[in-house]
């Protein structure tokens, strides 16, 4: 963990905004969602490239396709669950068949709205984009990765998910590092358990690798930014490597970041895969910090499921 | 608009339902219905109002046409054929593998086609957000749409209706098929959405009634467009379902027609019948 501690939303919305004095085709649609996706300062600077809509994510994500065939770049940011769920057949059909290059964005994902309940989490956003052919879906894990991957969301041409979260976050590690879609990154080596994370718990899965390590575990850390499509080489490097990978991710266990990877594994290097997430139930609500610790998302969590995972040793058919 | 050049759009919109039934001749199933009640509409807007260039599909200041009932879809392939973006040959396909004519249009199979349209309530967002992103690149281009009256009860429609008429998009004319038939009966009773002209002006569209069969009609309307300056314009086109087909209008199951061969040829007889008598009418005209 490094530096301060940094609010992903202000963030995300600075690097679009900064990406559009570039880009003149880039505009902002809002579904009474711009401000509290850090959009202000854009709506102020560029008016007329800001659209607000009130609360109707299914129109917006029309909206955002009509647009996009007339060669703007919409961004549609709002929380998670509503530019995901509740929208799914204007996301399928309009952006995914229509192959448009619109960008939505789901703030204040996974649980981190704890305490609002179910209604507003996202623990199948994954589950559910990652089903739509040709959409990427994008799960920054600090502040300079939101920047980085906010750049290369809106230079990819197609529609992208990107998921952001609420509660402020800090940095990975020293500068900015090159963000490619589809693409892992080697976070930790090691040689007794590989931990493939993504998003917001990318950080407790270094910081559990650290206590790990101080109980004789050697874990390999691997970030994985893009959920989809998977890195299936650094999969297959985990499996070929480490033989034993645990999955990480604030999402329901089954359908997100652990099903691709154990996809992966099945079909070309089958490996005991560990997939730790949110159990298939409507999370309970209340402070974010204690939801991670009810639900082992956070560094003793992770550390405690890791290590019982190694006690099962491999399997015996 | 002229004597001669009426009768010659209604000419051609007569050789579009041919080309309707060229398709039902190839796959012997189709929704014909909506695909005979827009007729008159889909023709006027191709061969009359829309600037458009067949040979370049893609052209950027293009009017745009969707097909938010995209059931309705052989209306609009039939109207393309006749226009020359594609060979008819392909008319043909209708119903087979891979064919490039599906139930439903696909932008990316078929020129001339610019969304893929087919699980309604989706076509109006789409228009609106050509609308506003043609404007917003002072793109004179205009944008028009057609709904289905079965397809009001979506509720993404009326989201779109708001977003239209609050950015003012006076260059996006939607035309609502008002058939008045859907697959379990009258629209009326299975839902009803009348008095759909009131409701989309409530929403700040400037809105018109027609008799959406009648080309004289449609063409006065286009003529008017927009209605308004500042607002999106709505046409209620009062149709007949099935229209053109003596013994198929307004009967709720020629939403989806499966003809054995003689109907099929019934069909195509009626429809030639009045190919030929406009042909005459036309030449005389001229005369």
């Amino acid at each position: 963990m490094i530096g301060e501690l940094k609010d992903p939303r202000k963030t995300f919305g600075k690097a679009v905004s900064d990406l559009a004095e570039q880009d003149e085709r880039i505009v902002v649609l809002s579904a009474d969602s711009g401000f509290s996706s850090g959009f202000k300062e854009f709506a102020a600077a560029h008016p007329d490239r800001y659209f607000e809509f009130g609360i109707m994510e299914q129109g917006v994500t029309g909206i955002a396709a009509g647009m996009a065939t007339t060669g703007k770049i919409p961004v549609f940011c709002a929380i998670a669950p509503f530019v995901t769920c509740r929208n799914y057949e204007m996301f399928r059909n309009d952006l995914g068949y229509m192959r448009q290059n619109a960008k939505l964005v789901g703030r204040n994902c996974g649980f981190t709205y704890s305490d609002l309940g179910a209604t507003h989490h996202s623990l199948e956003d994954f589950a559910v984009m990652r089903m739509i052919p040709g959409v990427v879906v994008l799960a920054p894990q600090s502040p300079d990765e939101i920047r980085a991957a906010s750049r290369a969301m809106l230079e990819h041409e197609g529609p992208v998910y990107m998921r952001i979260g609420n509660p402020k976050i800090p940095e990975l590690y020293d500068g900015e590092r090159e963000f490619t879609i589809g693409k892992g990154q080697l976070l930790r080596d090691g040689s007794d358990l590989a931990i493939i994370s993504t998003g917001s718990t990318t950080v407790y899965a270094l910081e559990a690798a650290q206590k790990l390590a101080e109980k004789g575990v050697s874990a390999m850390i691997i970030g994985m930014p893009t959920v989809s499509p998977i890195d299936e080489e650094m999969v297959l490097m985990a499996a070929k490597k480490v033989g034993k990978i645990m999955t990480v991710e604030e999402h329901y266990c089954r359908g997100g970041l652990g099903t691709l990877v154990a996809e992966v594994c099945a079909e070309k290097a089958p490996v005991p895969v560990k997939m730790h997430g949110v159990p298939q139930e409507y999370a309970t609500s209340g402070p974010y910090e204690e939801l991670l610790r009810y639900y082992k998302l956070d560094a003793e969590g992770i550390t405690e499921v890791a290590l019982e995972f190694i006690s099962q040793g491999s399997f015996v058919l | 608009m002229n004597e001669r050049e009426l009768t010659q759009l209604r000419l051609t919109a007569e050789r579009c339902r041919r080309n309707v039934l060229r398709m039902v001749e190839a796959s012997h199933h189709g929704h014909l219905g909506g695909a005979f009640s827009a007729m008159e509409i889909v023709t006027a807007l191709y061969f009359y109002k829309m600037n458009v260039r067949p040979g370049e599909p893609k052209w950027e200041g293009r009017d745009r046409f969707l097909l938010s009932a995209g059931h309705k879809s052989m209306v609009q392939y039939a109207v393309l054929a006749e226009k020359g973006y594609f060979d008819k040959s392909v008319l043909d396909t209708y119903g087979g593998f891979k064919t490039k004519i599906p139930g439903h249009p696909d932008m990316y199979k078929l020129p001339g086609i610019e969304a893929n349209t087919g699980a309604l309530g989706h076509g109006l967002s789409i228009a609106a957000g050509m609308a506003l992103g043609l404007r917003s690149q002072k793109n004179d281009a205009k944008v028009y749409a057609l709904m289905g009256d079965g397809e009001l009860a979506e509720g993404s429609n009326w989201e779109a209706a708001a977003a239209a008429a609050h950015y003012r998009l006076d260059n996006l004319t939607a035309f609502v098929d008002f058939n008045g038939l859907q697959i379990s009966g009258r629209v009326q009773d299975v839902m009803n959405y009348t008095p759909i002209a009131e409701h989309f002006a409530a929403f700040g569209w400037a809105v018109r009634d027609i008799d959406g069969n009648d080309m004289k009609q449609v063409v006065e309307t286009l003529d008017a467009l927009p209605f308004e300056k500042g607002k999106p314009s709505l046409v209620v086109a009062h149709t007949v379902k099935a229209k053109g087909l003596s013994f198929g209008e307004n009967i709720a199951s020629f939403h989806y027609w499966e003809p054995d061969d003689a109907a099929l040829k019934k069909g195509i007889d009626e429809v030639e019948a009045r190919i030929e008598a406009l042909e005459k009418e036309l030449e005389e005209v001229q005369a």
